[in-house]
């Protein structure tokens, strides 16, 4: 999967970082931190996924465009009344409202695409190994099977196919045949498990306390780096309690600015975002230095 | 002093069927022992009973000690480090979905601190080599590299008894080789008493300190390797069809002196014993009938799975006379399961044409009612009902063909039974059985060798027999030289997609030096194309009855 | 009392309360933040109790299967809009019980979104599954209903478009609309109402074809190898 500087860090950091990247970006509706959100969300997204990442970033405007204008059909608080649809008043607040809570979804969702890149299912599980180890097993236990179940489907299905129990073109025939595979192939992992379960049991499993391998481990590049987020998200949490991400849309305009402590914070929520586009940009270019000086 | 030792077990199932009776068995310490005999001759059973966690549930009586302590009085813990058990199948023994996470996951088990456990799991990827692939998806392992991962992950937590059901009856023959060498190397290297079951006896019996044979539910012979062979051929045992070639063409053909165990003394021996060229080297050519019309044939067939992927298929070419058994042999990931997939018309070639009884495939309506079927590499694959006969009525309502199929395939007194309750050659029986009752004039089957002892081989090739006789065609893709050797009338070698050369099996592997059977690689410099056993036997005859 | 049981409790009487208290004074618009976080705690006495029952070699091996088929069954079953997760899920609750059928549930859909895509909406996936497979355990495990396929077929339409559908859709409604209105959610209820109706008989066809047999199939492992043969009661008899 993805590897990069910032995914290369250990799996607690990448998920504390999302954690404080998406719990900011849904809690704080100020628009100033909702810009500065897309676009630090935008800038790793497009580092981490190249031209492919614009697709999906292109997919979100017309999103990002319906949900604003969308959301004033249900909240018609506001003074400055745009028009009337069925009779009930479009205001300007609404919209505006309706923007930020788009925005919000445009850039939890950018988020979650960067998440899916970075915490690879292994980093999920160990990282929940040892806070919770038999669901993480078991998680682990069905990441392992599907692949394989997606196989011997795709080898049923053939099977069946070659002596005359293939589905024609018809949806119908299809779901026919489909029960058929998907019976053949309960029967066939019902047997497997059994074999996993004994081979668990053969190599100890229930026999008393378990342990979790940590094929990650904190070091101290690691540490700093979480030190780091720490402060900057402290900082924005204190200058937010002050009021400084206060944003309210209906029924009256109110946006905190932008100035004196309140910009303090406004540029450690920045910086906060921009930790792992920066650890990506600054390991592309030691690479080309290294490399040029060849 | 012993190791372990088995004192008078007797065990029965539940329903009563009697498994083990009065098993006594001493094992020391770092032995290579192989246990063997027809399946249904307890040695699973037996195994089962080296590890309680796994023992079976029913009667028994008798005792079990390992280093003088009964097996019972052991903790769970205890056992689970001392003793090692890897079974059959590579991919249901994986627990987690990560090479490295599987090495650990017995140390986990066992509570081991991450200090001791990063230690151990670097040293076993370093003597497994498995260092290349250790991030890697277990998905993404091939079946050698699986039992391989399954080898090193018992090993991460340092038996000193490692117990192998058939580990490498799902393998294709070089994995095979692959994963005995290793064994062979902890045994050697490391002192760790082994014992295993197996198949494939060629491989491990020369190497073997000990052979125990068992039969019905008893240890029938149990002795070093050599005297097992003497013993099994003195007292006619059925079980002696099961030894290395070198051992059945010495005995067969009443050789004298040191029995030969592997192909280097089997060639000695024959050496020895024709000190001189022999007057006949050379087999007549089996009978083959007059080229019949084509049953199948591939005419340039060009393949690739995606646009721009390497093809696999490049240029197949061949021909397939009627009611013959065609066999097509050739290494892993050669594309011969693609070959027939192309057959079937679930891959379209982007070239050429596949013709069955000169009919284009695409072209053919209802291709596979009463034309064309295809046994699938895992028999399992066609299995859905409760009852083999609730499979088979899958394919028909005509009682009559049904009973007649089921007695074809020798499977009329397991209708009854869950197809998963079968042993595998059953299994491979019952899905034959399955597959004819679309009554194919050609039939495809895709490495139908896997997997089953030698015993049900003989029995399956009976049936290849009989359908031949009633003038069905088939074709089928093997690893097994052995097999198509003795059974098919031709022999093709399949290699970087295509289809090099096509023989009958004598002018075929009697060509061959390296691919080719284990009697013609012992005989070949005698002989020109003694390519089985019965071959060599013969011929050893015949120029004995010549000479005066 | 067991550990899990105070956990719960805690969980109920404390964390739960003390979130809506919460979540009503943050500032601004905190539907989605306070609804997802009062569903992951829903989730935790689940969990919890799973790791205090210390599962079993065979119980862990039985519940991974189900998992991965209530996953892998998009792909035995290849006709686009066609989803026959809710209909597994379910199954594992009837021969389980609610406590494994939440477990299955909640556990494909964290699964199947490793290999499609983690988003806001995992939680309440999670959640959502997981009820589906509670309700069938409660009703079907205990022998409120029968084992009959009509009934199984019946029980999962009714439970795909009223109440695992409904529940899916309130994340919609919590994570894009501004201001929470009854005529606002029952927009999104409404237009969501097609979709949900087409994977209840989506369901309803699995449960009403496959459940017997699979069921069968559960049942015939389960007495050959004496796993999971009592879950708090609910052996069938």
């Amino acid at each position: 999967m993805t590897s990069d500087a910032f995914s290369n860090r250990h799996p607690a950091v990448n998920f504390l970082f999302f954690l404080g990247a998406i719990g900011f970006a849904v809690l704080i509706q100020h628009p100033a931190y909702l810009i500065a959100g897309a676009l630090g969300a935008a800038a790793y997204y497009l580092l981490l996924s190249g031209r492919k990442g614009w697709k999906r970033i292109g997919m979100l405007v017309p999103m990002f465009l319906l949900l604003t204008a969308v959301n004033p059909l249900f909240n018609t608080y506001g003074e400055r009344v745009l028009f009337h649809v069925f009779g009930r008043p479009y205001t300007l607040e609404a919209l505006l409202y309706g923007g930020a809570i788009a925005g919000v979804f445009v850039v939890m969702m950018l988020w979650f695409g960067c998440y899916n890149a970075v915490m690879t299912s292994d980093k999920f599980t160990s990282l929940f190994g040892n806070l919770i180890p038999a669901l993480s097993l078991l998680l682990v236990m069905v990441l392992r099977m599907i692949p394989g179940f997606i196989r011997k489907a795709g080898q049923i299905t053939l099977a069946r196919r070659a002596i005359g129990l293939g589905a024609g073109e018809k949806n119908r025939d299809k779901i026919r045949h489909g029960m058929g595979v998907l019976s053949a192939l309960t029967d066939w992992a019902l047997e497997g498990s059994v074999v996993t379960g004994d081979s668990m049991r053969a190599r100890g499993y229930g026999s008393g306390r378990r342990t979790s391998f940590q094929i990650y481990t904190m070091k101290r590049g690691d540490w700093c780096l979480l030190a780091v987020l720490m402060f900057l998200a402290a900082a924005v949490i204190a200058v937010s309690a002050m009021g400084a991400t206060a944003a309210e849309f209906t029924p009256v305009l109110s946006i905190a600015p932008v100035s004196g402590i309140y910009a303090l914070g406004f540029a450690a929520y920045c910086a906060y975002l921009l930790i792992p586009s920066v650890l990506h940009l600054k390991e592309e270019l030691q690479w080309r230095r290294s490399r040029s000086k060849i | 002093m012993a190791q372990i030792e088995i004192q008078n077990l007797t065990f029965s199932y539940p329903s009563g069927r009697s498994a083990l009776s009065d098993v006594n068995l001493t094992i020391h310490r770092g032995e290579y022992v192989v246990l063997w005999g027809k399946s249904g001759s307890g040695k699973t059973t037996l195994l089962r009973h080296l590890k309680t966690v796994l023992t079976p549930y029913g009667k028994r009586s008798g005792e079990i000690l390992l280093d003088g302590v009964p097996l019972t009085e052991l903790s769970q813990r205890e056992q689970a480090g001392k003793i090692g058990f890897v079974m059959q199948n590579p991919d249901d023994q994986i627990v987690t979905d990560k090479v490295w996470h599987e090495l650990a996951f017995g140390l986990e088990s066992l509570g081991c601190d991450q200090k001791t456990m990063r230690a151990r799991v670097a040293e076993m990827a370093c003597y497994f080599g498995i260092q290349d692939w250790f991030h890697r998806d277990v998905a993404n392992l091939s079946g050698g590299q699986k039992q391989l991962l399954n080898l090193a992950s018992i090993m991460a937590m340092q038996p000193e008894v490692l117990i192998l059901d058939e580990p490498t009856s799902q393998l294709d023959p070089i994995a095979a080789s692959d994963f005995l060498n290793t064994l062979r190397k902890i045994n050697t290297e490391l002192g760790t008493t082994v014992i295993i079951t197996e198949h494939r006896i060629e491989d491990i019996f020369p190497y073997a300190d000990r052979a125990v044979m068992m039969d019905g539910g008893r240890v029938i012979a149990d002795d070093a390797p050599r005297a097992t062979a003497e013993h099994l051929w003195s007292s006619g045992s059925g079980m002696f069809s099961a030894m290395p070639t070198p051992v059945r063409v010495f005995y067969g053909a009443g050789g004298t002196g040191e029995c030969p165990l592997t192909v280097r003394e089997g060639r000695n021996w024959l050496s020895r014993a024709f000190p001189e060229p022999p007057k006949h080297t050379a087999l007549p050519e089996r009978g083959n009938a007059e080229p019949a019309e084509c049953a199948l044939s591939m005419k340039e067939v060009w393949f690739r799975y995606e646009k721009d992927s390497p093809d696999v298929l490049r240029g197949v070419t061949a021909e397939v006379p009627r009611g013959c058994l065609y066999a097509i042999v050739g290494g892993n990931g050669a594309g011969k399961s693609t070959m027939l997939k192309a057959v079937c018309g679930t891959c379209r070639p982007y070239r050429g044409k596949i013709r069955v009884f000169g009919r284009p495939v695409e072209k053919t309506p209802n291709l596979f009612q009463g034309c064309l079927a295809m046994l699938p590499q895992d028999p399992k694959s066609l299995f859905v009902g409760k009852t083999v006969l609730e499979d088979l009525r899958e394919m028909t309502r005509d009682e009559e063909l049904l009973a007649k199929t089921a007695a074809l395939c020798q499977i009329t007194p397991l209708l009854q039974s869950h197809p998963y309750d079968l042993s595998g050659g059953e299994q491979q029986r019952a899905a034959l059985a399955k597959v004819l009752l679309t009554q194919p004039k050609l039939l495809l089957l895709d490495e139908p060798t896997k997997g089953i002892d030698c015993f049900f081989k003989e029995t399956f090739a009976g049936i290849l027999a009989k359908l031949k006789a009633e003038g069905i065609t088939i074709v089928m893709v093997s690893h097994d030289v052995e097999f198509c050797a003795r059974y098919a009338d031709w022999v093709s070698m399949f290699f970087d997609g295509q289809i090099l050369t096509t023989d009958t099996p004598r002018r075929f592997f009697g060509a061959n030096s390296f691919y080719t059977t284990a009697a013609n690689r012992m005989s070949r410099h005698v002989f020109q194309n003694a390519v089985t056993a019965e071959d060599v036997i013969a011929l050893c005859r015949k120029n004995r009855e010549d000479t005066p | 009392m067991k550990k899990s049981h105070i956990a719960t409790l805690i969980v109920f009487l404390a964390v739960i309360p003390a979130t809506l208290v919460l979540g009503s004074r943050l500032p601004g618009r905190a539907y989605y933040v306070t609804s997802t976080l009062v569903i992951v705690e829903l989730l935790i006495p689940f969990f919890l109790a799973f790791e205090g029952r210390r599962p079993q070699a065979r119980e862990l091996v039985l519940l991974a299967v189900m998992c991965a088929l209530a996953v892998a069954g998009r792909v035995a079953i290849p006709v686009p809009g066609f989803k026959a997760i809710f209909a597994v899920i379910m199954i594992a609750g009837i021969a389980f019980g609610p406590e494994s059928g939440f477990l299955v549930g909640a556990v494909s859909a964290l699964a199947s979104n490793f290999f499609y895509s983690q988003g806001p909406y995992t939680p309440w996936q999670m959640m959502a599954y997981g009820a589906g497979g509670m309700l069938a355990g409660f009703l079907f495990a205990k022998n409120l209903l029968p084992r009959k396929p009509v009934v199984m077929g019946l029980f999962g339409f009714l439970a795909v478009a009223f109440f695992v559908g409904p529940l899916l859709d309130t994340c919609s409604v919590f994570l894009v609309l501004s201001k929470i209105s009854l005529k606002g959610a029952m927009a999104f209820y409404v237009s969501g109402f097609a979709v949900n109706v087409n994977q209840a008989i989506a369901t309803a066809a699995v449960l009403l074809l496959l459940g017997k047999p699979l069921l069968e199939k559960l049942d015939r492992v389960k007495t050959k190898y004496g796993i999971l043969a009592v879950e708090e009661g609910s052996g069938h008899p």
